[in-house]
């Protein structure tokens, strides 16, 4: 594995952390004060900033170490994380993703924004601690950074030594009385208490080894306090007696102090502050004296080349060269972080060595596996084919075994199984949840909801409904879109919703959930719903409809999924360019999907997309229309029925209705909609299928004759040809035939005779 | 005096104490327990913290049983990770191995 692999699978656990640290922070939005949120929020930060120390992706390393300095505080309760301080995290939750975007894919990042951000958590980190009981976290905490210029802000001296490879910054949290210090010649002196807890020798780090790196941080002077070590018939050999408290004079810091323990702090209590008297005074109390350090360590480091200290059986220590131990503290570290052997491939990321140790911590995780999409693809493709070979094969046994029961098909029967069984769990294999998406989508809002001055919520459900990775790749744009306008157009200003007796805080809520075979994701909003005259004004200036148009409330409506249609007074960056939600419509349709809208004056809308849960396969009903096999969406079927002649009634000049327990419902000739004949078929003599649109209406869709029902793969008609309206894709029979896979919606709407001409071109094309 | 001779025990500490080592150095130490016991530390070329707290829980209880526990000889790793470590060993050295 080379090191682009390495750094490829860092950005996979850095997406995999971002996700965790938003998720973590939007808990805390919402009032969790857990401290696990807390900490889980750290780690995520911690671990980029370690993976990136490791690649050397400075401004990535330099964000997050300001961004983990801050929530440090709020982990030791010096900050109080309200919303204020949290809209700050968020936000540098987001830049702290450019970076890591722009890292991966060279991309760049607002530097203006991430220097700002990065005053705006120094600033928390500083003006929130309580100045009386805790001094400061570091009179000198420098953040590596190499490329990008210090922020602007003037900061007090630090010393400009280089740290770990990287050039220091000047930054400070400055004196909490807000008087400018200036730097004192001696060098401060941290006063460390350290006591490790049995898991860190489980975890094979080791004490010996943490101390010998805190001691090349500056002259160390320690106690080890043996007071809890019991005689030896009574002591566990791998319990953990000895604590210790050191005294080191280093420019380093209480942050540089800190990140010696980094990959430790979890399996003991580690307590680190500065002292601002001379050193001396530190061991000055009444307990034994310390004892010096020896300066020169140099043989224990040749004892660290040999393989590993403390190894427990599972674990393999690798051995830290002696000159890594001058480069990046993060490297360093790795020396002392236990790594899984299956995950071996992963151990030159610290983040990805961390986030090892704590797999094998917690064994409630199941284990997975990473797999190139591709690969799953082409297994995807390949059960395809399989299907549809085996297809082929049981009908050419039925063509050619006349009786039906013989070795040979009842065989077939079991492969037709089997077949069906490898392909709903190599569906499943694709199949995500759709949390990530959402979780974008908070972000999107955030930064409307900033641009726009609005103040919005955003609630999500259903963020584990799980949907075939496809879709949810193509669902992330016309969600995007979707979610500007609804914070954009839809929610009104603050002040608006104040004066309507509204929450000036407007909410949009994101909901997925899984229905008959679909899945349907619903956008909310609470704003002012659509502005219907508005609308059909503008769609009577803009010639799409007469303006003595007689429109339902629906119909006006869906004017607005009409090309070229923005009722925008503004045309802002944020929404309207007029291509908004044509594009998203057309986006949904592309993916097998429809989108409606419902819209109360006052009260916000609704727009809810049903798609299907999986663009590759699909039970179906093969139906004939007009000599064409056809094959029906089954999860669109209500119920089949033979028409009596009884049962039909004409309506108006060329509908029927159909009679079905007493109720009407309109009859669609399918053959007549695609124009596979001219003239309407009888009805007495094909068969009906009554079928939901998304709508809600129940149409009854007449096709000749059924052949049957099966599961048939999805061949996309837009990637092989062009969109056929009607039609949603196509499939291959079993005789090697093509055959059109129905889009019942848009049957269902061309029945209706949309006035949009859009939809009326179905019937022109098809 | 003769029976006290047979109360002098010795052994000798493996080159690498780590994690695997510490239960090991524990029996062994305890199978020792009673005697006065000298130990050779001169071929210790790494000690880890929890075979360190084990050589220390028994100084204890040779103390405790008013026995004599002493390290007859000690190699620098292993002098200096005790020093590295706050552990204070010096009155356990014999007399000639002290510098």
């Amino acid at each position: 594995m080379d090191m682009n692999e390495i750094k490829e699978i860092f950005f996979q656990e850095c997406e995999e952390q971002l996700a965790e640290l938003e998720s973590g922070l939007l808990k805390m939005n919402d009032g969790d004060r857990d401290p696990e949120t807390v900490n889980a929020v750290f780690r995520a930060v911690h671990s980029i900033k370690g993976g990136a120390g490791a690649f050397g992706l400075d401004d990535l390393v330099s964000f997050a170490h300001v961004f983990e300095t801050t929530l440090d505080c709020v982990r030791s309760n010096k900050l109080e994380p309200n919303q204020d301080v949290l809209k700050v995290m968020l936000k540098s939750a987001d830049v702290l993703a450019d970076l890591s975007n722009a890292a991966r894919d060279g991309g760049s990042v607002d530097e203006a924004r991430s220097r700002q951000l990065i005053r705006e958590l120094e600033a928390l980190a500083n003006g929130e601690m309580p100045a009386a009981s805790e001094p400061p976290v570091a009179k000198a905490a420098p953040a590596p950074k190499a490329s990008a210029p210090a922020p602007a802000a003037p900061a007090p001296a630090v010393p400009a030594t280089s740290e770990d490879g990287f050039q220091p910054i000047p930054f400070s949290f400055d004196d909490f009385d807000g008087e400018e210090r200036p730097v004192e010649p001696y060098v401060p002196t941290c006063e460390v208490l350290f006591v490790p807890k049995r898991d860190l020798y489980a975890k094979g780090n080791e004490a010996t080894l943490l101390l010998r790196d805190l001691s090349r941080l500056g002259e160390m002077s320690i106690r080890c306090d043996m007071d809890k070590l019991p005689l030896l018939q009574d002591m566990n050999p791998e319990e953990a007696y000895f604590s210790w408290k050191i005294s080191i004079a280093t420019d380093k810091g209480e942050d540089g102090v800190r990140t010696v323990f980094e990959f430790a702090e979890w399996d003991c209590d580690l307590e680190v502050r500065t002292i601002e008297d001379e050193p001396e005074a530190v061991a000055g109390d009444d307990e034994q004296p310390m004892q010096p350090v020896p300066f020169d360590l140099s043989i224990l480091d040749d004892a660290s080349d040999v393989p590993a200290e403390d190894e427990p059986a599972v674990f393999e220590q690798p051995v830290a060269p002696a000159a890594a131990v001058e480069v990046a503290s993060n490297v360093v570290k790795l020396a002392e972080v236990p790594k899984v052997e299956a995950r071996a491939a992963l151990a030159a990321s610290p983040a990805a060595s961390q986030a090892a140790a704590n797999a094998a911590a917690s064994t409630a995780a199941a284990p997975t596996i990473r797999v190139d999409l591709d690969r799953v693809d082409r297994l995807i493709n390949l059960v395809g084919e399989l299907v549809i070979n085996q297809a082929m094969l049981s009908q050419s046994v039925i063509e050619n075994d006349n009786n039906g029961v013989s070795s040979i098909n009842m065989g077939l029967e079991e492969l037709q199984q089997l077949t069906r069984e490898i392909q709903d769990s190599v569906m499943a294999i694709r199949a995500q949840p759709v949390k990530p998406v959402f979780q974008r989508m908070s972000r999107i809002v955030r930064e409307i909801a900033d641009a726009t001055g609005k103040s919005v919520r955003l609630i999500t459900e259903g963020e584990n409904t799980e949907v075939d990775k496809t879709v949810i790749d193509k669902l992330a744009e016309p969600l995007t879109h979707m979610i500007r306008n609804a914070v954009d157009h839809g929610l009104e200003s603050p002040e608006k919703r104040e004066a309507a007796g509204k929450n000036p805080e407007g909410t949009v809520r994101l909901t997925a959930k899984h229905r008959s075979g679909r899945i349907v994701i619903e956008l909310a909003d609470d704003g002012g719903g659509i502005n219907r005259e508005k609308v059909r004004q503008k769609a009577i200036d803009n010639d799409l409809i007469a303006a003595d148009a007689n429109l339902s409330d629906e119909e006006i409506d869906n004017l607005i999924f009409h090309a070229g249609f923005s009722t925008a007074d503004k045309i802002s960056d944020i929404s309207g360019r007029g291509v908004g939600m044509d594009v998203v419509k057309r986006s949904i349709q592309a993916l097998g999907g429809r989108i409606t809208i419902s819209s109360k004056p006052g009260q916000g809308s609704v727009f809810t997309m049903s798609l299907p849960l999986t663009l590759a396969v699909l039970d179906g009903m093969v139906v004939t229309v007009a000599g064409q096999t056809l094959v029906v969406p089954l999860t669109a079927i209500v119920e089949t029925l033979q028409p009596e002649a009884s049962a039909i009634h004409s309506f108006g000049a060329s509908q029927r209705l159909i009679s079905i327990r007493n109720s009407f419902c309109p009859l669609v000739d399918v053959g007549r909609i695609l124009n596979f004949r001219g003239t309407q078929a009888n009805p007495v003599e094909g068969v009906a299928l009554l079928v939901e649109s998304e709508g809600g209406g129940q149409r009854a869709l007449m096709v000749d004759a059924i052949q049957g029902q099966r599961q048939v793969v999805i061949k996309s008609l837009e990637a092989n040809y062009t969109h056929v309206p009607g039609i949603a894709a196509a499939t291959i029979l079993g005789d090697g035939r093509v055959a059109l896979i129905l889009d019942v919606d848009a049957v269902v709407a061309a029945s209706r005779g949309q006035p949009l001409k859009q939809e009326m071109s179905l019937a022109a094309t098809g | 005096m003769a029976s006290r001779k047979a109360a002098q025990k010795s052994m000798s500490l493996a080159p690498v104490l780590d994690l695997n080592e510490a239960t090991a150095l524990r029996d062994k130490l305890m199978a020792l327990k009673g005697s006065d016991l000298t130990i050779d530390a001169s071929a210790v070329e790494r000690v880890g913290t929890l075979c360190a707290q084990v050589l220390m829980a028994g100084a204890k209880t040779w103390e405790a049983d008013k026995r004599n526990y002493t390290f007859a000889k000690a190699s620098e790793p292993f002098v200096k990770t005790m020093q590295l470590i706050g552990v204070d060993i010096e009155h356990l050295l014999a007399k000639e191995t002290q510098q």
